[in-house]
């Protein structure tokens, strides 16, 4: 018999009254990291609320391990969780405070002490561990969450936000955690409204929408379905209307537009081909640029594509 | 104009815009210091393939948590350093029969000597050891009660900690449960144990026989009866109140105002109607009614002790009905 996925909802459907929070979702998601992205409101919360149990769904099954988790507890015997929002002992020292949820999950006081230590030492938090948690940074406090969550080695980790509010130090550490996580064939869910977040992790995500689920798969392949959908990239330069005329005749490109005179926006159907030429261009207009950014280049965008006008 | 020489620190940098003393028409420069090389850290994981204890084990990790608070404050439940004096002199207080039985045997008082009949062990005794109103059932357990209980759930529900319990394999009734036990334990260490206390101690004291133990031991055993329904009932009703509340100073100030309140209309009541069917609403009077049974003491009461009972099993049902509905209800809208 072969091994349930790690996460499974089937056909879940969830509303408050007259809210609905997540509608007709249907996934299947086993081993690698997974990024959940979606905006405020798009039902990330909901959907890491049912699958830890803490609100059953309106319609639909929700299975952990292929266990319901309303009905049991058994799947978190291999599931650690991050939650944006727990609180946490903030008199404990790290070291007692994760040993202590150690000990949660049935470990003997050794054990529990001897994995603390190593879990914190993980996050990088090694050297801070007898600190107590009420003078930790934010950042810290996320490790600290982490490493609860990983001190049992589950096999499915859960983080809801985990890199919010955590300085690039902080935010660096945890992306390892959760890459290496991953590559050692754990599953990790990980919420994220931020694209390039998610980006710098992992491949693999799922895009929430107002509780519907407008994409699943590949970052990749969505991004090079959508370089095909009208695209801006907006050019911070000396001389507009000079770099405009290298431009306007070449095939990508289906329109310019001066913004000011230092700023233009360039309009492509295909991205990907508009970047490959964009370095030649611009070296042979000689104009000197300041900066280049693709503005639809975020989740908003990505949203903004995928579900057309009915955002 | 940035340079960076890769030699210079950045407490070298002369930042003239702010502090120079120059006319400003100096070229402004500024040093920054050398990127460091390397990893910022290490991360190595290693796994672990150790077995996890079954669901005694960790309701075990979840009472202990919460009873060694009491005695040491690292890495279990926080007890404010006045709550662990107020329970240390409420154990001395009622170890004070104890001394009294000491003082009685060693100035040589017989059986009908005063110091005898007001320590020794006899029926009113054993009741008042549990039971009597001044101190311990007017400011002993009442207080006791409500600073262990009071913050038991209410601190939870205020800090949102109960989530932590809940992203692991603990069930609602498991932490339900374990803080009802872990309450009950210390409730039961200050009033049973030092019952228990009083009674060996004037057995070994005096010197008594096994005749004596016979003779006394169904007493006993009432009053440690007695005593068992006052701890689950005071838990029960503390507990409720602490689940109902965000703060552990309502939900004491709520415990300590029913006991005592009740307790007082109930013999306002009684004085000015000479009725004492009101006494039903007192859970301390229950408990008297019940335990005066259990030890074989004259009723103080008008009203039949089956209605007393009946009220205690209400309040205790009651108060476990709304514990358990909040409890369901913790951690389920949050976030």
């Amino acid at each position: 018999m072969t091994n349930p996925p790690a996460v499974t909802l089937d056909h879940v459907s969830k509303w408050y009254g007259q809210v609905i929070g997540i509608n007709d979702v249907s996934i299947a998601i086993d081993g690698g990291v997974t990024g959940i992205l979606g905006m405020n409101g798009a039902g990330k919360s909901t959907l890491f609320k049912l699958l830890m149990g803490r609100i059953r769904p309106s319609k639909g099954s929700v299975r952990l391990f292929g266990t319901n988790p309303w009905d049991s507890t058994a799947p978190y015997r291999r599931i650690g969780y991050v939650s944006e929002s727990e609180r946490m002992y903030d008199w404990m020292t790290s070291i007692d405070f994760v040993s202590t949820l150690a000990r949660l999950h049935g470990m003997t006081r050794a054990e529990a002490e001897f994995r603390a230590e190593h879990a914190l030492s993980f996050v990088d938090l090694g050297d801070v561990l007898n600190k107590e948690i009420g003078k930790y940074s934010k950042g810290m406090r996320q490790r600290v969450k982490i490493a609860a969550a990983l001190v049992h080695d589950p096999d499915l980790l859960i983080l809801d936000e985990p890199l919010h509010g955590c300085d690039p130090l902080a935010r660096t550490s945890i992306m390892n955690v959760i890459r290496e996580m991953g590559s050692r064939g754990k599953t990790v869910l990980l919420s994220s409204h931020i694209l390039e977040e998610i980006e710098r992790i992992t491949e693999q995500i799922v895009i929430l929408h107002a509780g519907r689920l407008v994409a699943l798969g590949n970052l990749h392949a969505i991004r090079a379905m959508l370089d095909k959908h009208p695209h801006r990239i907006l050019i911070h330069c000396e001389d507009a209307r000079a770099l405009a005329s290298s431009f306007i005749d070449k095939q990508p490109v289906y329109g310019v537009r001066f913004l000011d005179n230092e700023r233009l926006e360039i309009m492509t159907k295909d991205l990907s081909e508009a970047h490959s030429i964009l370095p030649a261009l611009i070296l042979e207009s000689g104009v000197p640029i300041h900066s280049i950014e693709n503005p639809d280049d975020n989740l908003e965008s990505l949203l903004g594509y995928l579900v057309g006008d009915s955002r | 104009m940035i340079e960076s020489d890769g030699t210079a620190s950045l407490g070298e940098a002369r930042i003239e815009a702010a502090y120079g003393s120059g006319d400003g028409d100096d070229t402004s420069s500024a040093t920054v210091a050398r990127p460091m090389e390397g990893k910022i850290f290490e991360q190595i994981y290693r796994p672990w393939n150790g077995p996890l204890g079954p669901r005694w084990v960790r309701n075990y990790a979840i009472y202990r948590h919460h009873v060694y608070g009491i005695v040491s404050g690292s890495g279990h439940r926080r007890y404010h350093p006045f709550v662990r004096l107020l329970l240390l002199v409420v154990i001395l207080g009622s170890m004070t029969p104890i001394l009294m039985l000491l003082l009685s045997t060693l100035v040589s008082d017989d059986a009908t000597g005063f110091l005898n009949r007001m320590w020794g062990v006899n029926r009113y005794n054993l009741w008042g050891n549990v039971l009597g109103y001044f101190p311990r059932n007017l400011c002993m357990w009442p207080l006791l009660t409500a600073l262990v209980v009071g913050g038991l759930i209410s601190d939870d529900r205020r800090n949102g900690t109960s989530a932590i319990y809940f992203s692991r394999p603990v069930s609602r009734l498991d932490y339900a449960a374990m803080k009802w036990l872990s309450a009950a334990s210390v409730l039961a260490i200050v009033i049973l144990l030092t019952y228990m206390m009083y009674y060996s101690a004037a057995v070994v004291f005096k010197g008594e026989g096994w005749s004596y133990i016979a003779d006394t031991l169904p007493i006993f055993i009432g009053g440690l009866l007695a005593g068992i329904f006052l701890v689950f009932t005071y838990t029960s009703i503390g507990i409720a109140l602490s689940s109902i509340s965000t703060s552990r100073f309502t939900a004491s100030i709520s415990f300590l105002g029913y006991i005592l309140g009740s307790k007082l209309i109930a013999w306002l009541i009684e004085i000015q109607f000479n009725t004492t069917y009101v006494y039903m609403v007192s859970p301390y009077d229950c408990l008297a009614h019940v335990g005066q049974w259990l030890v074989g003491l004259p009723s103080n009461y008008d009203h039949p002790l089956a209605l007393s009972v009946i009220s205690l099993v209400a309040m205790n049902a009651a108060s476990l009905a709304i514990f358990a509905s909040r409890v369901a209800s913790l951690e389920v809208t949050r976030e």
